[in-house]
């Protein structure tokens, strides 16, 4: 073991990059394997109840570089969705690649399965601060 | 699909499990947690959408 509770010879970059990846893989990886599966089926059901009452996964102006940085400044709640969005992870990338997450804005529950991905993804950010406080050693559980 | 009310309580729940488990440690504090801040969002919402009863709509 080195600092905290981090495996010996694991960089604590890729161990943060693990837990956004995939909910709860930093937590598994330090042992915390209860809170590990927990946070994983609560964080994965969130975003699979998200997609399925239609919500969006926002992605920033395609083909524009510009448009993105100045985004916080001209749309900020569209870019800390953005934020939100890309915190889902893996399950992010997958779903667009498979052409979920588009969005229905017609759809009766539209709002509701934004919130869910939102929220699903705001807690896998939460979960990679928490994987990186275990890992330094400032919370021992 | 599940009508508002229900949702609403389904994301209530889940956040308030993640918040149990992500800053109580011991089973007892985390049932009480859980507790609280479920009750609070559901109770919460359902009030606020009362307090916004009057106000007209658009």
């Amino acid at each position: 073991m080195t600092d905290g509770a981090r495996p010996a010879g694991f960089p604590l970059p890729l161990l943060l990059a693990l837990a956004w990846l995939v909910p709860g893989l930093g937590h598994a990886l330090l042992g915390r394997r209860l809170r590990a599966a927990v946070f994983f089926v609560v964080v994965v059901v969130g975003f699979i109840l998200g997609l399925a009452l239609d919500g969006e996964l926002m992605l920033p102006a395609s083909g524009d570089a510009l448009a993105f940085l100045s985004m916080p400044a001209s749309d900020p709640l569209r870019f800390l969705a953005l934020i939100a969005s890309v915190g889902n992870g893996l399950m992010f990338f997958i779903a667009h690649a498979v052409g979920a997450g588009q969005g229905t804005v017609t759809a009766a529950a539209y709002e509701f399965g934004n919130t869910f991905l939102l929220t699903s993804g705001m807690m896998n950010l939460l979960l990679i601060l928490d994987a990186h406080d275990i890992a330094v050693g400032k919370k021992d559980w | 699909m599940l009508d508002h009310l229900t949702l609403m309580v389904l994301d209530a729940f889940l956040i308030a499990v993640f918040f149990s488990f992500l800053w109580k440690r011991e089973r007892r504090e985390r049932w009480l947690y859980f507790w609280k801040v479920f009750g609070a969002l559901v109770v919460g919402a359902i009030v606020l959408a009362w307090v916004m009863y009057p106000f007209p709509r658009g």
